[in-house]
Formats: structure tokens, C-alpha cells, sequence
């Protein structure tokens, strides 16, 4: 991985990071972290542990599930 | 110097502001925020090449999302 | 080696459409752009058996989390 994919990649992060901040909608903050999950998966492969990517590709989803009828139940309170 | 290491710091301090001082004052919301600094702090142990520090700490936040979750869902029906 | 930085570029697109776009809905498109782009990437970026599997478990994980924000958005099957 030379400097132009570090940039690209660290681009995607820090823009999903920044994305996580401004949003008001619970959704676009899910989505955010969504993107900054995107943008962290290409550095650990490319240190080579790929059974750690395989463990945070399959953990991380299962963090935004757990947390998506939180933000139905207060849908739908309001 | 690895760019994994300066990014991870970056992400870190955001979003332990983000954390912080959330945009919208919820429970919801500080939760959400709080997935960022998971993701820096992801980043800096990989730098220092811990192999099963990763694993655990991944584990470890599923399980604190899971049980904040629980939490705030108490909270919110009591 | 080109197609490296073509998917990369792509991602990035993916990115700032997706954080530029207002409707939640329309959101969801160009974060799987995104998704397919990163997967791609990961294929590419080592010479390794095991990274197929690493790509594979990346797409099968992103698309169940897009899937999820996506029936939840459109209310689903609303409990009680």
C-alpha cells in the first residue's frame, strides 16, 4: 500500500468520522459509522492480519444490529 | 510513525470530543458517538502489532454496546 | 496495478455522495457503492488465499448492517 491508497483510504475514514459528528438523524449516524467501518477494514489488511479483519467484518455489523431497535423504539415514541 | 498510528490518533481524539459533546444531548446519540473512538483505538493496536489485544478489545466493545443498550432501554421505559 | 487506485477513487465518490446526499433513503445507494468498492480492494491489496475469505466475510457483514439500517428506515414490522 503506498502513500496515494494511505490518503484515499484515510480520506473515507475521516470523512465518515466528521460524518458521524454533523449528522442530527440517528440514521445518517449509523450510516456514518458504516462508512468509517469501510474506511478502517483496508489498514488491517493491509498489516496482514487478516483473521483480525475477518473477526471485526463479522462483530461490527452485529454492533450497528444490536443497536437499530433502540432507534425504532424511540421512532416510534415519537 | 505508521500512518495506521497518526489516523488512529486523529479518529481517537475526534471522536472522544464527539463523545463528549454531542450535537444532540440523547442517550442515542452519545452511544453512537462513542463507536468512534473504538474505531481509533482499533487503529493505534494495530500499529503495535498485538494480535490478540485486537480480538479481545473487539469482543469486548460488542459486549459493552450490548449491555449500554440494555441500559438505556431500562432507562427509557422506567 | 491500476485498478488498485480506480476501486480506491471509487470509494471515495461513494463516500462524499453518500455524506452530500440530504435523503436518508438515497443515502443507502452510494454507501454500497462503497461497500462493493472496499470489498474489491481488499482482494487486491494482498497475495493471499485467506484474503478472499477476509472479502468475503467484509461483504457478507457490510450488506447484512446496510440491509438492517434499510428495514428498520422503512419501519419493518413495528412490535407492539
Amino acid at each position: 500500500m503506498d502513500d496515494l491508497l494511505v490518503v484515499l483510504f484515510a480520506v473515507v475514514a475521516l470523512i465518515g468520522t466528521v460524518g458521524v459528528y454533523l449528522q442530527r438523524d440517528r440514521f445518517n449516524k449509523l450510516i456514518a459509522v458504516g462508512i468509517i467501518y469501510g474506511g478502517v477494514v483496508p489498514f488491517i489488511v493491509d498489516r496482514g492480519y487478516l483473521d483480525v479483519a475477518i473477526a471485526v467484518s463479522l462483530i461490527i455489523p452485529i454492533t450497528t444490529i444490536i443497536m437499530l431497535p433502540l432507534c425504532r423504539r424511540q421512532d416510534h415514541d415519537a | 510513525m505508521t500512518p495506521e498510528f497518526i489516523l488512529g490518533c486523529i479518529i481517537l481524539i475526534a471522536g472522544v470530543i464527539a463523545a463528549g459533546f454531542p450535537r444532540e444531548k440523547t442517550y442515542l446519540s452519545r452511544l453512537i458517538n462513542l463507536e468512534i473512538p473504538a474505531f481509533g483505538l482499533l487503529l493505534i493496536m494495530l500499529a503495535y502489532d498485538e494480535t490478540l489485544a485486537l480480538m479481545t478489545f473487539i469482543g469486548v466493545t460488542a459486549i459493552s454496546t450490548f449491555v449500554l443498550v440494555r441500559v438505556i432501554e431500562r432507562r427509557d421505559a422506567g | 496495478m491500476i485498478a488498485l487506485y480506480v476501486v480506491a477513487v471509487i470509494a471515495v465518490f461513494g463516500v462524499v455522495r453518500a455524506t452530500l446526499e440530504r435523503n436518508t433513503g438515497r443515502k443507502l445507494p452510494f454507501v454500497n457503492v462503497m461497500n462493493f468498492a472496499v470489498a474489491g480492494a481488499l482482494v487486491l491489496l494482498l497475495d493471499h488465499p485467506l484474503a478472499l475469505v477476509a472479502a468475503v466475510a467484509y461483504f457478507v457483514g457490510s450488506t447484512l448492517e446496510a440491509n438492517a439500517i434499510a428495514s428498520t428506515y422503512a419501519g419493518g414490522d413495528r412490535r407492539g
